[in-house]
Formats: structure tokens, sequence, C-alpha cells
């Protein structure tokens, strides 16, 4: 009786608290509104990726900083973490890790052996606060972390922390360590806030701000924060001027980094966090290990880098071409010699093979799959989804089963013809199978065989009317297909924008495919374009905010259950 | 200084979260003296937990159910795939024959079952719910004065949890016993039987840390829309958690007479088949229930395999729902041999998890008698994707206001009138649960004590 009643009271007065913090909440979202173009509003927040943040404390503190967390997981949206992004918050469980973080990373960086890079000044006293330092130390790291300049709030409020932890301790470091700690723990460092500003070229609509479009740039072309010159180009407004847009452009390709941009991209479009969750079953595939799975997804990246961004070759050779580079975990797993004493070599596949382009490698063959057996439906349900942009829809929840049985022998393909002899079924499975048909010479951890059950393995398909065989017609098949580059163009676009395209965006992706292909599909090219799109930058104000959050309406009914 | 510093933010965690009663059992001032609190056995926290499986249990639509007991009431037979609870059968209840009603949305294959056991309503669309999970309810209500207010965990190896407050972002469970254990006993972990506590100074400095934070609040909020205000809401609610969990760590800790520190446990192997996923299960339970009793928490969600489960029987080539979906029912038995003989191994996981939390002695009786845990799977008759019969377990005796022991026969009412049971059971002061179809005003009263 009486833990009720307590409970009530907490709860009567968490709701109060809450309710006028709603208020508050709405108040200045109406004075935000009523000041229209001056202000800025908020359009959207997408929570950093693993990547993104890691690249950011290398850039800002240093690359040898070590930060060892587990992340929260990603989510995936129409077919990328780059749209899921958007949808994502901090759970309890995932800010005790960033809390965590913050702490490591701000104690490496204040450590004596650092702090002399980390600081742009040093404290008077070494044992007690300096504010002055300490107000340009924050002011200077948390431009590069917040990706804008802070405001006066947000620098005193961190100054107070470091002389009163300066104080408390009896070290100025320890101050500074404990103020750092608190900007990388911020939201505004660990979601990427974006902020849209009156635009006064045209009076009543928005555009992006310029910290914003800059940290766009940045995160598509390098997968890092923007650094000091693209800040610089923010706040001078250059990036509403499309010649000083081109310039940052220009330099955002050029640069090497544009290969950790480039893989960060393919990791999310090709789905390679489904390594993360990936077994396989030991005593069917004993040659897969971990350092396997690993290495596989650093061959694809290899060769992507490789072929788009160092050879800045043509797109859809990717589907085609059997040059790669393997290691030597990699080339048990193929069934080849490897002969090289370094740790990665390239190697060129003989047709015999059948190993030509990127669905051959064992990142695809294996990470679409069951445990023990490959999978030509999971395979070309993936196919579609990634490459060409088709996502399958769930299966029908009343599929009669009754027809589709177990065999105790033959090959898959037996079983995937009741498939599409099942009405339910076949409008899908037509779609997704033959192009699975085609891979079945390798099984689910990527090995090549040509029997199943004792009996030979059929890798002829058709679809769309058009006959092949094996993995390499494959592979030539999907390169005369113009949705794939088109899906290419479409990735990119979403991917940099955070947002999935519909039908609204068609004309758009078709101007811009042909922009690509009249350029030879070359990636930098389409991201350029992409980037320097006026699309790339448009505003979608979000919708207002409820007037009476869930919670506060969830705590006032369970009053009054109680009562 | 340092004490009004500490009990402000605690407070301050308390009132800005909308949450209920945290910290305050072990603020001082509410309890009857030290260590009284703890010894009493009345006054022994009640715990909650939710306990996921994938592909429900074999029965086919013409009879042959291999789960359902033909008997109502107490005293249930032990049927074949419930061979596994037999050592805990006088704890825990079996429900049958509940239901989801989906008000004409669609049966989202594998989601739309325990989507809307937790949220209460059939979801629009696959991994998403329409409303929060209500176990976050729970973790709201009784969740408060521990470490963790809500610990989720995932044996399978996925990082899978249905435990969510917005219906898009999901918690993130400890996926091997080596990170539960981590996050559970390692830094940040104060024995409360430890006789010669002393807080950490350090802890002062890190409660600063989060002080701007919350301080800039207001000014992150004020121009956000409607998607970006609940995803921000999350995220200070987060904060707020770990200002609680660094004030607690200023409270010299109750004793707790059953906490015994275990052991770290030994690198587990990484693999799906279902031999493996259940030997994480039971050392994940044994590090959960130790937690629990230690008082680090009072509520988890244990994820033993995800919907359309891809577990298998080692050296098999087919994965579970593979297998739920090909095999042709024994025209002689009624029934899925190998289906069967997978739900009897899933089972066997449930059997291990409930026998970890009896393990522990506590009070007059066990942890498990303490807790209420629900057990449910995403379909009933997985062959065909059903979302009728789908077999639900409440197990523990909830320290005394769960009857346990019984089968509840639904005769297709809505899994909501679990939820809303289960949720009454632990005190949560809700009158109904569940919209359109799935509404539930009447909890289950034989449960009830």
């Amino acid at each position: 009786m009486r833990r009720i009643g307590k409970a009530a009271w907490v709860l009567a007065a968490s709701s109060l608290v809450l309710g006028g913090l709603t208020v508050a909440a709405k108040t200045a979202w109406a004075e935000a509104a009523a000041a229209a173009q001056a202000q800025s509003v908020t359009i959207g927040t997408r929570r950093l990726t693993e990547s993104q943040y890691r690249h950011a404390i290398a850039d800002i503190l240093g690359a040898d900083v070590r930060i060892e967390g587990r992340f929260e997981p990603d989510r995936r949206d129409a077919g990328l973490l780059a749209v899921g992004s958007a949808q994502l918050s901090i759970t309890p469980a995932g800010f005790e890790q960033y809390y965590a973080l913050a702490r490591s990373i701000s104690a490496q960086a204040l450590a004596p052996e650092r702090r002399a890079r980390t600081l742009p000044c040093q404290p008077a006293d070494p044992k007690t606060r300096d504010d002055a330092c300490a107000r340009a130390f924050i002011a200077k790291t948390g431009a590069a972390l917040f990706r804008r300049p802070l405001t006066e709030g947000e620098i005193a409020s961190r100054v107070r922390i470091a002389g009163a932890g300066a104080e408390r301790a009896g070290d100025a470091y320890k101050g500074l360590e404990l103020a750092l700690a608190s900007l990388l723990a911020a939201p505004d460092f660990l979601f990427r806030i974006e902020k849209a500003e009156g635009d006064p070229a045209a009076p009543g609509q928005y555009r992006l701000d310029g910290y914003t479009k800059a940290e766009r740039l940045a995160f598509l072309f390098w997968d890092a924060p923007p650094d000091a010159e693209l800040r610089r180009a923010a706040a001078a407004g250059e990036l509403h001027d499309p010649k000083g847009l081109a310039r940052q452009l220009d330099r955002l390709a050029a640069s090497p980094r544009l290969q950790e941009g480039a893989r960060a991209f393919f990791t999310d479009m090709l789905q390679l966090d489904h390594f993360d969750g990936l077994t396989k079953d030991p005593a069917s595939y004993p040659k897969f290990s971990q350092a396997v799975a690993d290495s596989a997804r650093e061959q694809t990246l290899r060769r992507i880098v490789e072929l788009l961004v160092v050879q800045k070759r043509d797109y859809r050779d990717l589907f085609t071409s059997n040059a790669t580079v393997i290691n030597r975990q990699l080339a048990a797993v193929y069934g080849v010699p490897y002969l090289s004493d370094q740790a990665w070599a390239p190697y060129t596949f003989p047709a015999e093979a059948e190993r030509s382009g990127i669905l051959t490698e064992i990142t695809f063959l294996s990470l679409f799959a069951h445990p023990a057996a490959s999978s030509p439906t999971r395979r070309g349900v993936k196919l579609h989804e990634i490459f060409l942009c088709e996502p399958t829809p769930e299966p029908p929840a009343d599929v009669d089963f009754s027809k589709v049985q177990a065999l105790a022998n033959g090959t898959v393909r037996t079983r995937l013809i009741a498939h599409m002899e099942n009405e339910g079924c076949a409008a899908c499975h037509r779609v997704s199978d033959p192009v699975g048909l085609a891979l079945e010479h390798f099984d689910g951890a990527g090995q090549r065989r040509t029997q199943e059950n004792g009996q030979p393995i059929d890798v002829s398909a058709n679809l769309n009317g058009q006959s092949f065989a094996g993995a390499p017609g494959l592979g030539a098949y999907l390169r005369t297909q113009s949705k794939i580059p088109a899906c290419l163009v479409r990735q990119v676009y979403s991917y940099g924008v955070g947002r999935a395209t519909d039908e609204r965006d068609d004309d758009y992706v078709a101007d811009q495919s042909k922009a690509f292909a009249a350029d030879g599909y070359r990636l930098s090219g389409l991201m350029v374009r992409v980037a320097s799109s006026p699309e790339f930058f448009k505003v979608k104000l979000p919708a207002r905010p409820r007037p009476a959050t869930k919670v506060a309406a969830a705590a006032t009914g369970d009053v009054g259950g109680v009562q | 200084m340092s004490l009004r510093f500490n009990r402000r933010s605690l407070m301050r965690g308390l009132l800005g979260g909308g949450t209920v009663a945290m910290g305050i059992p072990a603020l001082d001032i509410f309890l009857d003296g030290h260590g009284a609190a703890w010894a009493d056995g009345k006054r022994l926290p009640t715990r909650f937990g939710t306990y996921f499986w994938g592909l429900g249990l074999t029965d086919t639509p013409n009879g042959g159910t291999r789960w359902v007991p033909k008997t109502i009431g107490a005293g249930y037979e032990v049927t074949p795939e419930l061979e596994p609870l037999r050592a805990v059968k006088n704890k825990v209840s079996v429900l049958s024959g509940f239901r989801v009603i989906g008000d004409g949305r669609p049966n989202i294959v594998h989601w739309t079952g325990h989507a809307s056991i937790l949220s209460g309503i059939a979801p629009a669309m696959t991994n998403r719910m329409d409303a929060a999970s209500f176990d976050t309810k729970v973790a709201d209500t009784i969740g408060g004065g521990t470490r963790f207010r809500v610990l989720d965990a995932s044996a399978s190896g996925k990082v899978v949890s249905y435990s969510t407050r917005t219906g898009s972002a999901f918690a993130t469970p400890e996926t091997t016993p080596t990170e539960l254990y981590a996050r559970l006993f390692g830094p940040g972990f104060q024995d409360p039987n430890r006789a010669d506590w002393t807080p950490d100074p350090e802890i002062m400095l890190r409660q600063s840390v989060l002080s701007a934070i919350t301080d800039q609040r207001q000014a992150l909020m004020a121009d956000v829309g409607r998607a970006d205000q609940i995803k921000l809401e999350q995220y200070f609610t987060s904060v707020r958690e770990m200002e609680n969990q660094l004030a607690l760590g200023l409270e010299k800790p109750e004793p707790c007479e059953s906490c015994v520190v275990p052991a770290p446990p030994k690198a587990g192997v990484k693999a799906a088949s279902v031999d493996t996923v259940n030997a994480n299960t039971k050392t994940m339970a044994k590090l959960l229930a130790m937690a629990l009793a230690c008082n680090q928490s009072k509520v988890f969600n244990f994820v033993h395999t995800p919907g359309a489960s891809e577990t298998y029987m080692a050296g098999s080539s087919k994965i579970y729902h593979q297998i739920t979906h090909d095999e042709p029912t024994d025209a002689a038995l009624g029934y899925q041999i190998e289906t069967s003989r997978l739900a009897g191994q899933v089972m066997e996981g449930l059997g291990a998890f409930l026998n970890e939390l009896d393990a522990i002695k506590e009070g007059d009786g066990t942890l498990l008698d303490r807790s209420l845990v629900m057990a449910f799977s995403d379909t009933g008759y997985a062959k065909i994707h059903s979302i009728e019969n789908i077999p639900i377990f409440l197990a523990g005796g909830a320290g005394g206001r769960h009857k346990a022991g019984q089968h509840i026969a639904g005769k297709g009412e809505a899994v909501t009138r679990a939820s809303l049971t289960a949720q009454r059971i632990i005190g949560v002061p809700v009158s109904e649960f569940g919209v359109g179809g799935m509404r539930a005003t009447r909890p289950i009263t034989e449960l009830m004590a």
C-alpha cells in the first residue's frame, strides 16, 4: 500500500516536471518558428557510425589514440545503414559505452606524452585551473568535434568543469580531461545535427547551413568530419557559392582520403556489417574461421578501392574482373597456392576457376548463405537488393508449404523448382532464384564445387528471357544491365543525404545515371556530380513536435490506473 | 558538499525521466535500517524478465500438438516439448490458445507475433513496433535503485533485442558471456557485501562531465522536429541513467545475502548451433541471475534465438527455420519429427535458464520465486507462420503474486491479455494494454494471487 502510494507520488511529480519541460520545448519551437528566417532549424539527426567516430578521433586527437569499446549496432533502412542512422538514438547500454570511450579517449589525449600535441596552450600552473587555456582548448577542439563553432554557453560550461576539476584534483590537465570527455559524450558530437537557415537568395525558403553542407561533403568523400579548411570555407559562406563548392569538391575528390570514403560507402552498400554476426558450422566448413571472414571483408574492400579509386575503372568491371588480391588465409579457401611473402598479393584467377567479379568472392558467397549450406534464394535476394536496388517483398504468411518438402538427395535446384511451381512463391522466386542457382558452383563458405549429394550441379539460368550459365555468365549479364549503374547512383545519393529515394527522385536518378554513363562509369566523377547538384543540399523540413510527449501522457495515464 | 551534489543529481535523474521509484530503495531514509530491508524476506525485490525464442513449438492444425497440455488448471501433464521444464514445472504457467488479432494488418512473418505481445499493436512494418515494448514500462516501475534499469542479452551471437522505447531504436544486448560479465562485474561493480567500502572520489568528477551535457538540453531541443525530439529524449534518458549509476556509486550498497561474485566465464565458441546457443544461455543465465541477486538490476530481456531462428543441429546442413517449412508432417505421428526435435532442444535453453534462477536461494525461497519471467515466441505453428496459439509461459512466483504451475487455455483470446497479466502481477499500474481487437482490459485473474 505504502509502496504504491509512493510510486504514484513519484509518477505524479515526474509527469508534472515532464509536462513543464514539454511546454518549454513547445514555446521554444514556437519562438523559433516565429523568428523564421533568421533562426536555424534542425532538420535531422544522424548518429555517427563507428567508422565515422573512429575517423573523427584519429583526425582530431591522433591516430595513436586507442578506441577500445563496443559501439551500438547500426540499423539498415532501405538497404543502407546511412539511411537507418537517421532513425537511431542512443540507448542506456550504448551511452555507457560512449561515456566509457569518452573517458578513455580524453585520458589518453591529455596523458603526459600527448598533452603538448593535444593542447593549443600550456596551463600556467600545472597544479590548478587556467581558464584562458581551457577556453582556447575547448573552443578549438570543440569546433572540430562538433563540426561547428561552439556557443558561448557550451564553452563556458566546459571551462567551469575544467576549472572545478583542476581544483578538486590539484591537476590542471585532469580538469581539461574532464572538459574533453564532456565534449566527447555530447549529442553534438555523437549525432550529426543537420541545420537549415533562411535562404537570403530565396525569401521564405530554407537552405542547409554551411556547416551542415561541409559535414555532408566530408562524410561522403572521406567518412570523416570536415577538416579545418572545409570548416573555414563553411564559415566564409563559400559552400553556398557554386565556385567555392567546386573548389572544395576538387580537393575532396583528389585526396587519398577518398579511399576511406569509398571503403565506408561500400561497407554500407554491400552490407559487410553482416560479418559481425556471421558464423559457419565448423563440421561442414572446417576451413572457415574468423580470420577468413576478416580477410574476405578486407579483400572485397581492397579490390574495390584498387579498381574504382586507384585505377578509376568502369564500375561495371566489378562484375567481371577476375583480378583481385588475396592473402594466405583466403588462398586456402579459394584452393590456390600463396607464393608471396607479403601479407597481401595481387592474384588473377584463371577462367576455369569461374571467379569473375565481386559476386564470386568469399564475401558475397558466405555472407548470403546458411551456416552449413549455400542458399541460392538468399544470394538472389541480396543481389537484387544491393546491386539492382530491387528489394524483395516479405514472403506471404499463408503460403501452402505442403508441396515444398525436404529432399534427402539431389541438388538444391530440385527443391527450389517446387517454389517456382507454387503460385504464392513464384512471383519472387522466379526472380531471386535463377541468379542464385548460377552461383551454385560455390558452397556456403565460398569454396568451389561441381557436385552436391553426388549429383552434378547445373548452373544454367534464365532471367528476363536471357539465358546464361554459371558465375561468369551471370557477371557478363549483369554488366549489360542499365539498372546496375542506376542503382549505384541511387545508393550514393541516399548514402550522402541519409534518406531513401522514392519516385520523386526518379528523374534526378535518371539524369545522374546518364551523366555517369557519359563519364565512363567512374566513381569519383559520380560522387562529385551528386554532391554539386542542388538535390544534395535540398531541405525537407521535419514534422513539428507533438503538443505533449508520449512519455508524459503515458505517465499521467499510469497514475490514473493506480487510482 | 559532495553528498548534496550527489543527491541533487540523483533527484534530477529521478524527476526528469518520468520514471518511477528510481534510487528510492537505496536511500536510507526509506529503509528501516541498514541490512534489515534485505534480510527480511518480504522486502526482497521482485524481478521481471522476458525470454524469447524463435519458431514457436510444434503443433499442427489437425491436432498432433507436442506442447499443449490436455488438462486445464494446476497439475498439467508434461508434454514432450515441455520436458525440459519438468524440474520447475510447478513454478511455470503454460498459456496456450492466445493469438494475434491484426485488425486487417498483414501477418508480417516472424515479426507480428512477438511485436504484438510486446507492444500491444500488430505492427505496420517489419523491424518496427508501433508502440514501446511493455518491458520498458516494467523497468520504469520496478527497475530503479540499481545500476542497470534493464539488462539485455542475446545468446545466439546475433545482436538482437526486441525492447524498444521509440519503436525504431532497440536495446543493445550483450552477445557473449564475456561481454555480459564485463558489464555486470567488471569496472564499476561494487561488491555489496564488502566490509571496507569507501566511495570512489573519481565518481564526482565523472558526474561533472555530464552536467554540461544536460545543461545544453533545452537549447538542443528548441528547434527539432517530432522524430528528432523522440530520439533526443531517448538520448537524454540514457544520460540520466548514467547519472543515476554514478550517484549510486557514491552510496554504500546494501548487503545482499545471496550475492556471490562469480568468476569470469571462459571465452565461448562463436557458433549458432543449438548446443552452443544453449551453452551460452546457461552461462549467461548464471551471470544474469547473480546480477539480480547482487541487486545490480531488477529487469532483463533475454533472446535465446531470434524470430525465423537460424539455429541448427551441429553438423546438419539445414537451419531450423528451413526445416519448419520443408519438413512434411509425419502421416503416422501427425507432426513434424525433426522440427519437434529441434523445438525440444530449444526448450532445453529455457529450462536451463529457469533452473539457474531457481538455483539461487534467497530469503525463504529462490530467486525464481521472487521473479516473473515471461517467455514467448514469434509463431505458433511455424510451418505456416501461424500467429495463433503462440506459446507463452509465465515462470516464477513473482514474490507470491503469481499462482504458478497452471495451464491456461486462451481459446483464441488476444496475446495482449497475457502481457497485461504479466504487468499486473509485477505491479505496473496499468488498467489496459493493446489497441483495437487486441485491447485487453481483464488480466487472467486465475494466475494472480
